[in-house]
Parts: structure tokens; C-alpha cells; sequence
């Protein structure tokens, strides 16, 4: 609050000892930068403006509409009447918005920068050239320069969609109401359906608890194993490294759907595994039958090491040669033993530059798609709504809105699955070393 | 004593040697399956004797690339090495420069930026999708590589963390050397810092090429026509009694990528930093 007092006190003070130069930037934006000799930059942010307001008179203005209506005229073939798309307004809709933010923070460069320059010439300091200011962009400004191109990227492809999926999980978008029919803000009636109605609560809770603990007992597992594997090649005992390495990258390099195929292909029916049994006299099991439950839970587990493993082994070698083997050298010195040295020097100097890494683990596996998608993919149980006792949300996710078109339920269990491992993630993180003291291990 | 410490080192050799065999032999086996299945001569999995086939040739791999009016095999190879190079190369150089930059400045948007990304990583990776489909299909975007390419190059800065956790452990002293000597923060990074990093490009090149190469949610979702199906596509939609056709395919578009991995596996491992520091 007081933060924010100050902030308004400063601008208030800024606004009174301003010049006409930045009055006229507030106006039009770039004007008082072209009247302190400073053409380029003025132009480019004058022509910004015009174009933006261009946008709006056009089309903008009617797209921030759509944005709240989703449609209001029904297409009829019959009639010849071209109806409103609901799905292609919510997006402009969310286009527009995008272009009013660009546009505000814009303003406010305009506003901020001219504002300096008025300082500079009071303080009888020279201004800055267009070329000068643009060769701050390979030193001082450098991570403007190299940010420019991944921040657009994951705006269009990650920020968009996941803007869209969020605000559909608030419509009643799916099943039957696909344009042109038209779509419809419903508020929170999604996750009321799927807390209390007996045809999504009872497989939403299930798949839920399974989903949590798959999630922690693979990371764990993964984490350790390859850990340890890691410190085993690491041994100094151990002769030939590049040879033993090469069976866990083997395994790494294979992708992982010929990898969960084959494991299927070998789980199933006729595959080698039942073929011994029966060769042997038994009867064939159905590993990842109907029933088969908990075998197929196993299967899972295992299958999902054999794919992990590796690669934290690989990302765990990589940074245990980036140690700092003095601290070793002066713990052995001191009469530490293996097991303390491990305990005092390995896991905090491990769990501090793999915490991102475990934490990407987890929602990796929280969101693990592909192992049984392949493993047991299809498979609708009774006592489930189109999933079966292996699924996780993620899986079911899927069912629902690609297989299903179920999208605007799919939507809110997207935002469940968020929460969730969000909430994990971030409390851990904030707790971890990683964060708290960036600069402990440089 | 002497004796007896030799002898408890004897025993940590032997039990850390036959660890070793048995990772060895788990990782292996499966694979060694795959390629021998792949050389079957009857082609199905029911004339298999217990995991291995009876007799071997080399009919499967002959017909997958010759019987292509059904499953057009080297042509979806073709697909998948174009979108896998297009988006390893343009996701690699988005993910270094934001890892990098990441790691080495203070900037004002830096903290919120990171938690940004940490926060829309935590949204299922699918629920992206189904709207990047559902946006595909309302602008008849379906059926294009280039798409393809597009949607795996800008989602990989958004893996920047092990990237950066990289760029952290090359101890900044050097940066700040370099700084007192005059060069621009352009000049650390290309001079200084790039070559550096070799090994976790390398990783990051890897990791980036293989996604795609191996990635059969988005294909399936975006690739409707045959002709235009990555190779994880096609062979999921083989039938299920063509288990060594499937084994030969799999082999086929395995085996380049194992071989990149061990040619490249050396600079992942050897990280450089502590060197330069000393040196």
C-alpha cells in the first residue's frame, strides 16, 4: 500500500515538472522524442500508435465484444445466414486483449523514455544516439536482445492456448454445443459437475489418488536409482566407464513409444513372457487385462525406470564431474568416511542443482501420458466414466477431449491437474536451496 | 589391518562389478529382443520360440521399404528428420540464449519470468495441445510439417532450467575478468561462455532432436494424412500381427539416434568448467 502511495506521489510529481516534449509523447506517442532530435525512435513508436489504433477502429473493438457475447447469431444453413464461430471470437477476443497490453506497455516506454531524456538535456548531459542506444543491445541490454524471440514463441504456443484452455473450462464448449452451435459462459458449472455428479465424482476421485501416488513413488524411484547409478560408475574401482554407460544410454537413446510398444508386445497374450508359461505348462497371464490391476500398476513402474533412469543418470554425471573435488580431498583429509562424505558433501551439492530437475521429474510423472496410454490404452472400465483403474487424469484427460469431445470438462480437469502440481512444485521449491541461495555452489 | 581393508575393498569391487552386469542386462535385453525380432523370418510374434524367432532374414526390412502402398515407411522417415532437425536447431538456440541469459543478469522481469515459466510448466502439457489442435482446426492449419516445427522450437525455452543450472556452476569470475578487460556482454557470451557450454549444447541438442524424433501425441493430433505421418505415427497405426515389420521399423530410425548419442555422450558428461577456472 505504502509502496503504492509513493508510487503515485512520484508520478504525480513527474507529471508537474514535465516538459511539452513529454506532454506531447502522451499525446502522440514519439512526438517529443522527434522534438529532441531523436527521428528514428520517434517514428518507429508514432508509426506503433497508429497502427495499433488502426487495429481497434477496424476490428479490435468489435472483437473485445465477442470476447463477452461468444456469438449471438445462430448459423442456418437453411436461411443462408453465416452464423458467429463462438471459439474463433473467444480467440480474437483474447487477441485484442494481447494487443491492448502490448499497447499500454508501449505507452509507458514511450512515456518513461522521454521523460529520461528531458533529465538528460536538464542535467546538460548529451542525449543518446539511435545508434548508441541500439549498441546497448549487445552489452547492457543484452538479455532484451536474446529474450526478444523465446518470449514471443512461448506467448503464441504456450500462453495462448493454455489463456484459451482456461477460459473454456469456464463454457460450456463440447459435446454437442461445437459450433455453430453457439457457445456460452457457464461460470464454475464444470467443476460443480465434476465434484458432485455421480458420473464424473466417482472416477475423478480415483484416478485422482492413484495419479498422486504414481506420481511420487516414480520420481522417487527414478531419482534414486539413477542417482546411484551415477555414483556407481563414478567409482573410482570401477574399470572401462564408457562401457557400463553404455547399456543405460542404449536404453536412453531408444525413443521411448517403440520402447513402451515393445514392452507391450511383450506383456501381452502372445508375446515371449506368456509364451514360457505356457511352454512350461502354465496358462496365460493377462498382465494388462481388465482385472489385472495392480500387475499393470507394476509394469508401469518398471517400464517407467527402464525410460527415466538413464536420464538422470546422464544429467547426475554431468554435474557430479562440475564438483568441487577439493571439498573431497579436505574431507578425506579430515577422516571423513565415504558414507559422511557422501551424506555431507554429494546429496547438498546434488539436491541443489537438481531440485529444478526432481521437480520437473514429478510433474513429468504426474503428467505421464505415454506409459499407459500404450500400456493399457482404450480401455474403459466399469465403475469408471471412460477411463480405466491405470489412468491417470492425464490419460483421461485425453479420453475426454480428444477422444470424447468432452472439451470443456477436459478444460477443467487441465486446471485441477495445474493446481495440484502446482501447489507441490512451488512449495518445494520455494523451500529448496536452489532458490533461496542461488549463489551458494559458484 | 592392512589385510582387512584390502579384502572390504575387494567385496565393494565385486558387488559394484555385479550391480553393474545386472543394470547391463536389464537395459540390453529388451533391445536385444527388438533387433533379433526384426530379423525374424515369418514376421509374426506366434512363431517365436520363448523371446527369440526360430530363423532370421532379412525379408522385414526389405519389405518396409519396399511395400509402401499400405504403410509408406521411408517416407515418413523423411517427415521425421525434417521436423526433427528443424526443431532441434531453432529450439537449441532458443533454449541457450534463455538459459543463459537467465542464469547471468539481473534484470527487474527476471524473477517474475522464471516463476512464469515454472507456473505454465506445471499446466499439463496436454491441455496446451488439445487448444493448439481445437486453434489448428479453426484456421486449417492441419497437415503441415512446418507446424510442427514451429510448436516444439517455442515450447523449448520453456526447458531452459537444466540449461541454466549449467551456465550457474561456470563460476562468473571469468565473466568479471573479462568485463575489467573491456569486452561487451555480447563478447562474454560468444567468446567466453559458448564455448564453454559445448557439453550442455550438446545435451540440449540431444534432448531437443529426440523429442520430436520420438513425439507421437502432436503429430497424431496435427498429421492427417498418411503420406505425412512421422514415424511414431505410422508404426502405432501397424497392425498388430506385423510385430517384426514394426521391430525393423523401430530399429531403423533407433539406430541413428543411438549412434548420435555415443558419439556425443562425451561432451555431456566432461563438464569443463572447473578447468577453465584453474587453468
Amino acid at each position: 500500500m505504502i509502496v503504492l502511495k509513493q508510487k503515485i506521489k512520484k508520478f504525480g510529481e513527474c507529471c508537474r515538472d514535465s516538459s511539452w516534449q513529454v506532454r506531447l509523447s502522451a499525446v502522440f506517442m514519439g512526438g517529443g522524442q522527434i522534438c529532441y532530435g531523436r527521428p528514428a525512435k520517434g517514428i518507429l513508436l508514432l508509426f506503433a500508435e497508429i497502427s495499433i489504433l488502426t487495429y481497434f477502429i477496424t476490428r479490435g473493438w468489435r472483437d473485445i465484444q465477442g470476447f463477452f457475447t461468444l456469438g449471438t447469431q445462430k448459423g442456418d444453413a437453411w436461411l443462408g445466414i453465416e452464423g458467429d464461430n463462438s471459439v474463433v471470437m473467444l480467440l480474437m477476443g483474447i487477441f485484442a486483449w494481447i494487443v491492448i497490453g502490448v499497447f499500454i506497455a508501449l505507452y509507458r516506454l514511450n512515456l518513461k523514455d522521454v521523460y529520461h531524456m528531458q533529465k538528460r538535456k536538464e542535467q546538460g548531459k548529451q542525449l543518446l544516439t539511435f545508434r548508441e542506444e541500439a549498441a546497448q543491445l549487445l552489452d547492457k541490454k543484452f538479455y532484451v536482445t536474446v529474450l526478444v524471440l523465446p518470449v514471443i514463441g512461448v506467448c503464441i504456443f504456450n500462453i495462448l492456448p493454455i489463456v484459451f484452455m482456461i477460459l473454456i473450462a469456464f463454457t460450456n464448449y463440447g459435446g454437442d454445443i461445437v459450433p455453430p452451435e453457439l457457445v456460452d459462459w457457464v461460470g464454475f458449472d464444470n467443476f460443480k459437475k465434476l465434484a458432485t455428479l455421480s458420473q464424473f465424482a466417482p472416477t475423478f476421485f480415483k484416478i485422482l489418488g492413484w495419479n498422486l501416488v504414481w506420481a511420487f513413488i516414480s520420481t522417487v524411484l527414478n531419482y534414486f536409482a539413477g542417482l546411484g547409478l551415477a555414483l556407481l560408475l563414478d567409482k573410482k574401482c570401477v574399470k572401462g566407464k564408457a562401457f557400463w554407460r553404455a547399456f543405460p544410454i542404449l536404453a536412453y537413446a531408444i525413443p521411448g513409444f517403440i520402447t513402451l510398444m515393445a514392452f507391450k508386445f511383450m506383456f501381452s497374450y502372445g508375446g515371449p513372457i506368456n509364451q514360457m508359461i505356457v511352454a512350461n505348462g502354465g496358462t496365460a497371464i493377462g498382465f494388462l487385462d481388465l482385472d489385472a490391476k495392480w500387475t499393470a500398476r507394476l509394469i508401469g513402474f518398471l517400464v517407467n525406470c527402464w525410460i527415466s533412469v538413464p536420464s538422470i543418470m546422464l544429467l547426475a554425471t554431468g554435474y557430479l564431474s562440475n564438483r568441487d573435488v577439493t571439498l573431497y580431498e579436505a574431507a578425506r583429509i579430515d577422516g571423513a568416511s565415504r558414507w559422511k562424505q557422501f551424506q555431507k558433501i554429494t546429496m547438498p551439492f546434488m539436491l541443489f542443482s537438481t531440485t529444478p530437475v526432481l521437480l520437473g521429474q514429478f510433474t513429468g510423472n504426474f503428467n505421464n501420458f505415454g506409459i499407459f496410454y500404450f500400456l493399457r490404452g482404450g480401455l474403459y472400465l466399469d465403475g469408471y466414466f471412460l477411463a480405466s483403474d491405470t489412468d491417470l487424469l492425464i490419460n483421461w484427460l485425453y479420453n475426454l477431449s480428444i477422444d470424447n469431445n468432452y472439451y470443456c470438462i477436459g478444460a477443467a480437469i487441465s486446471l485441477i491437474i495445474f493446481m495440484i502440481t502446482s501447489v507441490i512444485s512451488l512449495m518445494v521449491y520455494i523451500k529448496s536451496p536452489s532458490y533461496r541461495e542461488e549463489d551458494t555452489f559458484q | 589391518m592392512r589385510k582387512k581393508w584390502k579384502l572390504g575393498h575387494t567385496i565393494d569391487t565385486g558387488v559394484t562389478y555385479i550391480i553393474l552386469i545386472a543394470v547391463a542386462i536389464i537395459f540390453f535385453f529388451p533391445c536385444l529382443w527388438l533387433i533379433l525380432a526384426s530379423f525374424s523370418k515369418s514376421g509374426t510374434i506366434y512363431s517365436f520360440d520363448g523371446f527369440f524367432p526360430t530363423e532370421y532374414s532379412l525379408a522385414s526390412f526389405k519389405k518396409l521399404f519396399t511395400d509402401t502402398t499400405l504403410y509408406n515407411y521411408p517416407k515418413w522417415f523423411l517427415n521425421t528428420l525434417f521436423v526433427a532437425t528443424g526443431s532441434c536447431i531453432l529450439g537449441t538456440f532458443l533454449v541457450i540464449l534463455t538459459a543463459y541469459t537467465m542464469s547471468r543478469f539481473e534484470f527487474k522481469a527476471r524473477k517474475p519470468m522464471m516463476k512464469t515459466t515454472m507456473v505454465l510448466g506445471m499446466f499439463p502439457s496436454f491441455m496446451g495441445m488439445t487448444a493448439v489442435y481445437l486453434l489448428m482446426t479453426q484456421f486449417n492449419l492441419i497437415n503441415h510439417l512446418w507446424g510442427l516445427i514451429l510448436i516444439y522450437a517455442a515450447g523449448a525455452p520453456m526447458g531452459y532450467l537444466t540449461q541454466k543450472g549449467f551456465f550457474d556452476t561456470i563460476p562468473k569470475a571469468i565473466d568479471e575478468a573479462a568485463r575489467i578487460d573491456g569486452a561487451t556482454n555480447f563478447q562474454i557470451f560468444t567468446k567466453i561462455n559458448l564455448p564453454l557450454s559445448k557439453p550442455i549444447i550438446v545435451y540440449t541438442a540431444l534432448t531437443s532432436i529426440t523429442w520430436p524424433w520420438s513425439d507421437f501425441i502432436l503429430p497424431k493430433l496435427l498429421l492427417k494424412e498418411k503420406d505425412l505421418y512421422t514415424v511414431a505415427v505410422g508404426l502405432m497405426s501397424l497392425d498388430e500381427t506385423e510385430f517384426a515389420r514394426f521391430a525393423a521399423g523401430s530399429v531403423f530410425i533407433a539406430v541413428p539416434i543411438v549412434v548420435l548419442y555415443f558419439f556425443l555422450v562425451k561432451d555431456m558428461v566432461n563438464g569443463m568448467a572447473q578447468g577453465a577456472v584453474k587453468g
